[in-house]
């Protein structure tokens, strides 16, 4: 057993863990945040997808102690309150959602890409998402969401 | 290099679990003291929209605001059997069982009071002149049994149809093709919500894209060897093109309020379209799916 | 309208949206335990041997559970109930479920299950339907390798293709897919308050569910509630029971909630896949570009169990003229038995391997016709007062026409 400490969404957990613990176990069952969902094990689906210290990774293929120190964004971090992200707005408002599995992953994946390049072209932004996979939604209406959240977002800053 | 092509593919499919099977969906209405209406249904969205297609059925039928109307679906012991989430029949059959049940329901209202302004005061109206506030709802799809030596009989019904246009771009020196563009046009009667059902049309035409060139289970002596994302491959978003849909609305009478099923159907022409324009961009003519590389190049190569 | 064609936002959006939303998997409860199977790795044969003692004496095991211990029915099924819960001793595919193991900890299970070891007498397969259907053929099925056997026929075949002057002859064959949606199956079973017990999963028909669980434990069905959670896709794969009757049997037999979660590799080998199909199409048409006759022979591997292998070849048979009026057809469908991964309900059900076959034959023969494939498509198709192959008078909503008027508008083909 070794001791780690993350910060998860802005707050600090120290657990003493098996070094083998992987961090998506960590996140969902010793954080017992469950909205980062598992779909393959095995670092293809992007459904583990969270952001760690600025860049996506899939959180099946990391070791929590490895993660030591670090600095996660999860699903449940990225609305404030009742507040919803841009991005979250935009997928209802294109209705890019549907049975919903592969989205908290593919949401963090839209945010690390917006936050690294707002302005990213249609096949920027295809490419960002590539690693995440949907089955239902044949990703157009995601395309087109990430769209709108960029404009949102634009339009959020030059209100500042 | 590369050659663009252009294939098209029209269906039809019957939805339904059909051939006399019995296929029934029931629904209750229920108003309650509060003044919110509760809607207990078996419908199982699976990512489809069903459960926001019968609350919409239901807001429709009740003439109510939509704050008031809530649909309860997840518990076996609070609702009665509507059957599966399958054959692309939630729409059609369980629309119809929340639609008879909240017509019985809007009758009940109307029987209290003719204009409908305060729920919480009507729930009252209807306890105090004894006017049921829960009523069940039901709908059996009628089909008939097709005998098997002849196949004559009615096996399904409504049907729903759909044409797709694709068009690919095929690498002859690799045998890669490439989806540049689907058209997608479905005829599943009146739409309910037109925005999930073009998601369920783009999403039918990414799985068709897989079923056509990618995907294939890989199976030795009953063995399945690819039994993860790595080697069982799907579409990611860069094979899937911008897809456009469009729904034509021929009215099915039987349907609520004109709707048919289209979860399925819309997955259909992808693949035969796609098989086409394989063709028409290199003349080569694909009889085993998926086309992969491999089967295209060799194709063209005994076609030269 | 208010609500009819309006564009409401869906309301369980924003669980999805936030990672609120319930998938089993994210279900747990105190003193929770977890159950797996040991499932078959040969793909026919008998069962001599099981090492269950010893796994009983593995760290974190609490309960080894085999077929005997099933309170009640020891197989499922939407339609026959061929299904093993738990194997008595013929395996019948690779991922037939053999024995339950209950432990109090994830990581102990995947030990133990690791540590299974089963002695088998094996038998020779058929992995292919011409094999199956070979006379001297082992027999998978229940007395026979053909499950089901559908003939459509109207008008004269024979007569049919006099009348062609084009006719084209082609053999397609259609691949087994997976559904392969986001999240594998799971489910937690435990007892309600009221002693119910309840099972949490993603699932297509709950109450189906709740009768498979019923018959298993032996209990009549209101002792019973099926908890429909949020579901990670589906596409026909959440058809047939999987997690379910495990979950529910552990708890019974514990009386302690137990989850059941698969991994992807587990997802993929258990549940059901799409039919993969044989077919032989012959079609004719007249010089005037009328569909004259289509004779179709489809075999589908159905696998080793039944499933909606009867439905599913019906649905292709039913749906093998493509949504044209052919006056003569001569169809054939079966479904036959294998000892490959059995073949069940997936998106479009049958329906969706027969259009490679009957739209690339309606592009063969635009292309003889030197006729547009979309009007071809377009003078053949159904209208309203049409008869299917089944004799069926179409008699409303009859959109085909409209769809491909869409199509023809969009891309500038005149009709
Ligand atoms: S679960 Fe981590 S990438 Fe699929
Ligand atoms: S919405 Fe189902 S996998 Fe993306």
């Amino acid at each position: 057993m070794i001791e780690v400490t993350l910060k998860i969404n802005g707050k600090m957990y120290t657990r003493k863990i098996n070094p083998m613990l992987r961090l998506i176990d960590f996140i969902r069952d010793e954080i017992k945040l469950k909205g980062t969902k598992e779909g393959c094990g095995e670092g293809e689906c992007g459904a583990c997808t969270v952001i760690m210290n600025g860049k996506t990774v899939n959180s099946c293929l990391v070791l929590a102690a490895s993660a030591n120190g670090a600095e996660i964004t999860t699903i449940e971090g990225l609305s404030n309150g009742d507040h919803l992200h841009p991005i979250q707005e935009a997928f209802i408002e294109v209705g890019a959602v549907q049975c919903g599995y592969c989205i908290p992953g593919m949401i963090l994946s839209t945010k690390a890409l917006l936050d690294e390049n707002l302005d990213a072209t249609e096949a920027q932004i295809k490419e960002g998402i590539s690693g995440n996979l949907c089955r239902c939604t044949g990703y157009t209406k995601i395309v087109e969401g990430v769209k709108i959240a960029q404009k949102k977002i634009i339009n959020s800053q030059e209100g500042d | 290099m590369k050659k663009r092509g252009v294939g098209f593919a029209s269906i039809f499919y019957g939805t339904g679990y059909g051939n006399g099977f019995p296929d029934e969906s029931r629904a209750t209405a229920e108003i309650k003291e509060d003044g919110s209406i509760i809607i207990y249904v078996g419908v199982s969205d699976v990512g489809s929209g069903g459960l926001s297609i019968m609350w919409q059925i239901a807001i429709e039928t009740l003439g109510v605001n939509k704050e008031f109307v809530k649909i309860k679906h997840n518990n076996t012991s609070m609702m009665h059997d509507s059957g599966t989430a399958a054959a692309s029949r939630q729409t059609y059959n369980t629309g119809n069982a929340v639609l008879d049940a909240c017509s019985k329901l809007k009758k009940n209202m109307m029987l209290a009071s003719e204009e409908v302004t305060n729920l919480k005061v009507l729930y009252k109206q209807m306890v105090t002149k004894r006017i049921e506030t829960r009523v069940e709802g039901y709908f059996k799809a009628t089909t008939k049994e097709v005998n098997l030596e002849t196949g004559q009989g009615n096996p399904y019904w409504p049907y729903t149809f759909g044409a797709q246009m694709v068009t690919v771009e095929v690498d002859d020196e690799t045998g890669k093709v490439d989806i540049l563009d689907i058209v997608s046009v479905n005829d599943a009667g009146k739409i309910v919500n037109p925005v999930l059902a073009a998601g369920q049309a783009i999403g039918g035409c990414a799985m068709g894209i897989g079923y056509a060139i990618m995907e294939e289970v890989f199976v030795n002596k009953g063995e399945i060897k690819n039994r993860n994302f790595s080697n069982y491959i799907i579409p990611t978003s860069k094979d899937v093109p911008n897809i456009k849909s469009y729904f034509v609305e021929d009215i099915e009478g039987t349907g609520p309020y004109g709707a048919k099923g289209l979860g399925e159907p819309v997955m259909i022409p992808t693949a035969p379209a796609i098989i086409n324009a394989i063709y028409d961009a290199v003349g080569v003519r694909i009889y085993d799916l998926p086309a992969t590389c491999d089967k295209v190049l060799l194709a063209i190569k005994n076609n030269a | 309208m208010q609500a009819v064609g309006v564009n409401y936002t869906r309301p369980d959006v924003y669980g999805k949206i936030s990672g609120k939303a319930v998938y089993p998997d994210d279900i747990e409860f105190e003193g929770m335990l977890y159950a797996g199977v040991k499932r078959s790795t040969i793909a026919y044969g008998k069962v001599l041997s099981i090492n269950i003692d010893e796994i009983k004496q593995l760290p974190g095991v609490e309960y080894v559970i085999d077929y005997t211990m099933i309170p009640g029915a020891i197989s499922h099924g939407v339609i026959f109930k061929d299904i093993p819960i738990l194997v008595k001793d013929i395996v019948k595919r690779i991922g037939d479920c053999l024995i339950l193991i209950v432990t109090n900890d994830k990581e102990s299970l995947k030990n133990a299950l690791k540590q299974v070891k089963v002695e088998y007498e094996e038998y020779e397969g058929v992995f292919t339907v011409d094999d199956a259907l070979k006379e001297d053929a082992p027999i998978i099925g229940d007395g026979s390798n053909i499950l089901y056997d559908i003939k459509i026929k109207a008008g004269n075949i024979d007569e049919g293709f006099k009348e062609a002057l084009h006719i084209t002859e082609n053999l397609y064959c259609s691949q087994m897919t997976e559904h392969a949606f986001l999240q594998p199956e799971a489910a937690v079973a435990c007892y309600d308050d009221d002693g119910t017990l309840k099972v949490y999963v993603a699932t297509q028909y709950p109450h189906y569910d709740r009768e498979e669980v019923a018959r298993c434990l032996n209990v009549s069905e209101d002792k019973v509630k099926i908890i429909n959670t949020t579901i990670g896709g589906a596409f026909g794969a959440r058809e047939d029971i999987n997690p379910q009757c495990h979950a529910a049997i552990a708890t019974y037999i514990s009386k302690k909630p137990v989850k059941v979660l698969y991994t992807r590799e587990e997802s993929i080998i258990s549940h059901s896949k799409r039919h993969p199909m044989k077919m032989h199409y012959k079609t004719g048409v007249t010089k005037d570009g009328k569909l004259c006759a289509l004779k179709a022979r489809i075999y589908g591997d159905t696998g080793a169990y039944a499933s909606w292998g009867m439905n599913v070849l019906r649905k292709a048979a039913v749906h093998a003229t493509g949504p044209y009026v052919i006056p003569n057809v001569d169809i054939q469908a079966l479904a036959v038995y294998t000892n490959n991964p059995y073949s069940g309900a997936m998106r479009g059900f049958g329906a969706t391997q027969v259009p490679l076959a009957s739209e690339s034959q309606m592009d063969i023969l635009a292309e003889k016709l030197n006729m547009h494939p979309l009007k071809f498509r377009y003078i053949n198709s159904f209208e309203v007062g049409s008869n299917t192959a089944t004799g069926q008078k179409l008699v409303s909503s009859v959109g085909i026409k409209k769809c491909i008027e869409k199509i023809a508008e969009i891309a500038e083909i005149k009709l």
